[in-house]
């Protein structure tokens, strides 16, 4: 049986090499991945650093973690989809092979342990292949993430000896996952089927297709429908996380809705040769359609989701800000920063606000200084300690400056509101706070702000609870209203003096450039890699495809069809596939801005879609290169022998 | 093994049935047939394209199942047959041949030859493989993969691949369908000499030539038996052929 197994191996070894490529690469994104993230997680920060740098440093690694956690996710769900798909692709393909099995005295069993016994030889082969390519992979991802700034110039992913068994173990369970369904319907094939000179009408939608294809729809619109009241953070997390059920959805319905839409796409082929292979092989057509569906859900999914998250941030955050002009300096703004005459027990003043009042022209300043602080929730085995951001505010400056905080006008002494970033009890509850070198004990949450969609500190406290000291070194904004009849050139210049001055408009314009860039960078890093092996498992699907369409190229010439006019009709059919899987990927998409127009006008009033335009257009044109490209060299190649001697090999 | 009554057929039909389709669209395929296919003969087939040759021979085989009726293949009944009685009886009882040959493209002559042994769980000695590819003329091809053989020289490979487990009976459908005249006869000369010694073989032919060279033929029409002959000449079959065929 393993010899017949090797012979098979040598023959169809484009169906094979496809198999192992998409083994080899989905192992070693998730064995870079799942590196990476336990390297940032285990991640100390630089010796010497002081109690607040330590704080910066691990709330900097909490967002790199749950980064490549996301990242992580991703890597497992495509490995898994793809690797799965493209065997059970090489097994359907194979289907006549496996009848011809039966018809010589087969068993069921054997066709299984046949077809189970490849997968583990190309689990392991792919594995063993993956592991060094995952070291590669890694070096490339781990300098992204230090290119942008996500994790410290001397991070690097660290091997780990017991990586090799979560590799082999993903190599081969996924391989077997894959097979394992196609395996019990191949089983099944009638020995008759070895007879029939073409392809059997294999049943394309079978009932466990429908119900895997119904569960995901399912949970897209679980997702898209509590979206709304998930509140930003959650909100945007299950809107991000539409793309990966709806795509799945969407191409489990494939065979039939692929043809469907084929049909659609207008052409015209010699001999209408094109037009028939569309319905005739729903299964070829649906597996290449099914990875680049995938490709565009995540792509234009997930890059329009954070580009509209973002703008509906900058959105919110200019409507609901009130000021003209913004002083940025480290520490409070003083003429001096005089040292707090007692740093144990801090005063009641306000100590930047105080030194504005002397401009001309200035209204009011809201002065709002930024101190890392970890809460702790909990307590014995279930104590957690998380890394927040605080800000030190003026309770009515703030109020006068931002929308929705008026119930922050009374805060005092030792009192604490819930920020705008959430992530903390809200009023009525109470945080366990620290700030770097001190514990502030148990303190009462009074008060709270709406959660915006971008954020920002998840805790505000009143001037008093702080140190002057403990202040000096940290970064503030003072936002500043200036009177109807200032002098804005003069005010703006004598504000110079305490930091750097800009105006409200030109802050939030960079602010949203940052923001931009940033959420950019995200994206290539979750999806760049991802996006290419999906790329790379639609190439291995049209080339798996074209690996059994010899004989039909064959038969199509000696029938009277040029070689060109072959080429030319696989070129069409690829056309109408690719061009019904960007139709359907943008389904699949239109789901995850549902999600997102209904979060972003139930968290600011205002359903906002800002489409990745440029995206669109770059994955459309790369979809339809990729295939055209690969489909031109596949049937050209298919095509090269004379026809007869394709014919008589049996 | 069933052990076997002397006096009875290789092959049994007892009043099958096979319809395709429903409704209107039903097509009766095979419709009630009986007949015996005789133990240690050559029996073939004939009729007009779409009379329900190869259905027959499927349903006889147990390829296909059949609506109604029974099929015996010696004395066991395989007409409710489970899938694995159906596998273990391909690989000990019968043997197929057919019209495309269908070889395994991407295995050797003789590891066509050795495959059924090999997957009954036998390891075949070469020299047995080689033996059986030898009574088929093809010693000297052993190492060639199909497509570096003629036609008919893939069907004689074909023909080693299903008599290299010895079976009872020898389905063959169209054998001769892709050959020309020399290659045909190279291989209806095979046939005959395996009928000679004692083994028995169902074949399905459109060529009275063929035909004649068996035992006897049976003349099918509208999936009904329509006539039967013993012992004719090339000559009376065609012409009762062409009564049928009208
Ligand atoms: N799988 C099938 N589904 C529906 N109809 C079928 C099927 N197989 C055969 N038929 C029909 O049954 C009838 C008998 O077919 P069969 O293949 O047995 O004919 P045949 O005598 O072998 O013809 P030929 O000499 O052309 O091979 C035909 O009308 C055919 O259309
Ligand atoms: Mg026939």
């Amino acid at each position: 049986m393993m010899g017949m197994s090797r012979a098979g191996l040598a023959e169809r070894w484009t169906l094979f090499a496809g198999a192992l490529l998409s083994v080899t690469l989905g192992v070693a994104l998730v064995q870079s991945s799942l590196l990476l993230l336990i390297t940032a997680a285990l991640l100390d920060p630089p010796a010497g650093a002081s109690a607040a740098e330590r704080m910066e440093f691990a709330d900097g690694t909490a967002a790199a973690v749950s980064m490549l956690g996301v990242v992580l996710g991703g890597a497992v769900f495509l490995a898994g989809f793809i690797i799965s798909s493209t065997f059970a692709f090489t097994v359907d393909q194979r289907r006549r092979d496996l009848a011809l099995l039966r018809l010589v005295g087969g068993s069921r069993g054997q066709l299984r342990r046949l077809l189970l016994g490849e997968a583990v030889t190309l689990g392991a082969l792919g594995a063993m292949l993956g592991v060094p390519a995952g070291l590669a992979v890694m070096r490339l991802q781990g300098w992204l993430m230090r290119e942008f700034g996500f994790v410290p110039q001397s991070f690097a992913g660290e091997w780990r000896q017991w990586i090799l068994g979560v590799s082999f173990g993903t190599g081969i369970l996924l391989a077997v996952a894959g097979v394992l369904v196609a395996a019990r319907r191949a089983s099944r094939v009638r020995p008759l089927e070895a007879l029939r000179e073409t392809g059997p009408a294999a049943r394309v939608m079978t009932w466990s297709r429908a119900l895997i294809g119904l569960i995901f729809l399912g949970g897209a619109l679980a997702l898209m429908i509590v979206a709304p009241f998930g509140g930003p953070a959650g909100g945007m997390a299950m809107a991000m996380n539409v793309p990966i059920p709806a795509a799945v959805a969407v191409v489990a319905f494939a065979p039939l809705l692929v043809p469907l839409i084929a049909r659609l796409v207008p052409f015209r082929a010699p001999g209408g040769l094109a037009r028939a292979n569309l319905s005739d092989a729903r299964r070829r057509s649906a597996s290449v359609a099914a990875p680049l569906i995938v490709l565009v859900a995540l792509v234009v999914g997930n890059v329009g989701a954070g580009a509209s998250f973002t703008t509906s941030g900058i959105h919110q955050l200019a409507t609901q800000t009130h000021a003209d002009l913004v002083v940025e300096s480290t520490g409070p703004p003083g003429p001096t920063n005089p040292p707090s005459p007692s740093t144990g027990t801090p005063s009641a003043d306000t100590p930047g606000a105080a030194s504005f009042s002397d401009i001309p022209g200035v209204a009011s300043v809201s002065v709002e200084t930024r101190v890392p602080a970890e809460v702790t929730t909990g307590s014995g085995e279930d104590r957690e300690t998380e890394t927040i951001s605080l800000l030190v505010i003026d309770p009515v400056a703030y109020a006068k400056t931002h929308d929705d905080s008026a119930s922050l006008a009374g805060l005092n002494g030792r009192e604490v509101a819930a920020g705008p970033g959430g992530d903390v009890p809200g009023a009525g509850g109470t945080v366990r706070l620290t700030v770097p070198d001190r514990d502030l004990g148990d303190l009462p949450v009074v008060a709270g702000v709406p959660a915006t969609m971008t954020g920002g500190a998840n805790l505000l406290v009143p001037p008093g609870l702080l140190s002057a000291a403990e202040l000096k070194d940290a970064p503030t904004q003072s936002f500043v209203t200036l009177t109807k009849d200032a002098d804005a050139a003069a005010t703006r210049a004598s504000l110079a003096r305490f930091g750097t001055v800009t105006t409200l408009d030109d802050r939030l314009r960079a602010d949203a450039e940052a923001a931009n860039s940033t959420n950019e960078k995200i994206m290539l890093i979750v999806l760049g890699l991802g996006g290419l092996y999906a790329l790379i498992g639609v190439i291995n699907s049209i080339v798996i495809g074209a690996a059994t369409r010899r004989r039909e190229f064959a038969e199509a010439r000696v029938t009277g069809m040029t070689r060109g006019q072959v080429v030319r009709s696989a070129l069409l059919e690829a056309y109408a596939i690719t061009v019904s899987a960007l139709i359907l990927g943008g389904v699949a998409s239109a789901a995850t801005f549902i999600a997102v127009l209904s979060t972003t006008k139930s968290v600011t009033g205002t359903g906002t879609l800002d489409l990745p335009w440029t995206q669109i257009g770059a994955v459309t044109a790369i979809a339809l290169v990729v295939t055209t490209a690969t489909t031109l060299i596949t049937s050209l190649s298919a095509t090269r022998p004379q026809p007869v001697t394709q014919l008589r090999a049996a | 093994m069933t052990t076997m009554t002397m006096t009875g057929a290789a092959v049994a039909l007892q009043g099958i049935s096979r319809v395709y389709g429903r409704g209107p669209a039903a097509v009766r395929a095979v419709d009630d047939v009986t007949l015996q296919f005789p133990r240690g003969g050559w029996t073939a087939v004939m009729g007009p394209s779409g009379s329900g040759k190869s259905t027959l021979l499927h349903c006889a085989a147990g390829l296909e199942r059949v609506d109604s009726g029974r099929v015996l293949i010696g004395d066991t009944d395989i007409t409710a047959a489970g899938d694995s009685q159906l596998t273990s009886l391909r690989r000990t009882r019968i043997g197929f041949v057919f019209q495309s040959f269908n070889l395994i493209g991407s295995l050797t002559a003789e590891q066509n030859v050795a495959l059924p042994l090999r997957l009954a769980g036998r390891r075949p000695s070469r020299a047995e493989v080689r033996a059986t590819l030898d009574t088929v003329g093809l010693a000297d091809r052993a190492r060639h993969k199909p497509r570096e053989l003629s036609g008919g020289q893939q069907q004689r490979v074909a023909i080693a691949r299903a008599m290299v487990t010895r079976p009872e009976v020898l389905f063959a459908d169209e054998p001769t369908g892709a050959l020309d005249s020399r290659a045909a006869r190279t291989v209806l000369d095979l046939l005959r000499a395996m009928a000679d010694a004692g083994q028995s073989i169902v074949m399905v032919t459109h060529d009275p030539g063929a035909a004649a060279r068996a035992d006897s033929v049976v003349f099918l029409g509208d999936g009904r038996v329509v006539d039967q002959l013993t012992g004719a000449s090339t000559r009376a079959v065609a012409d009762r052929l062409a009564t049928w065929e009208r």
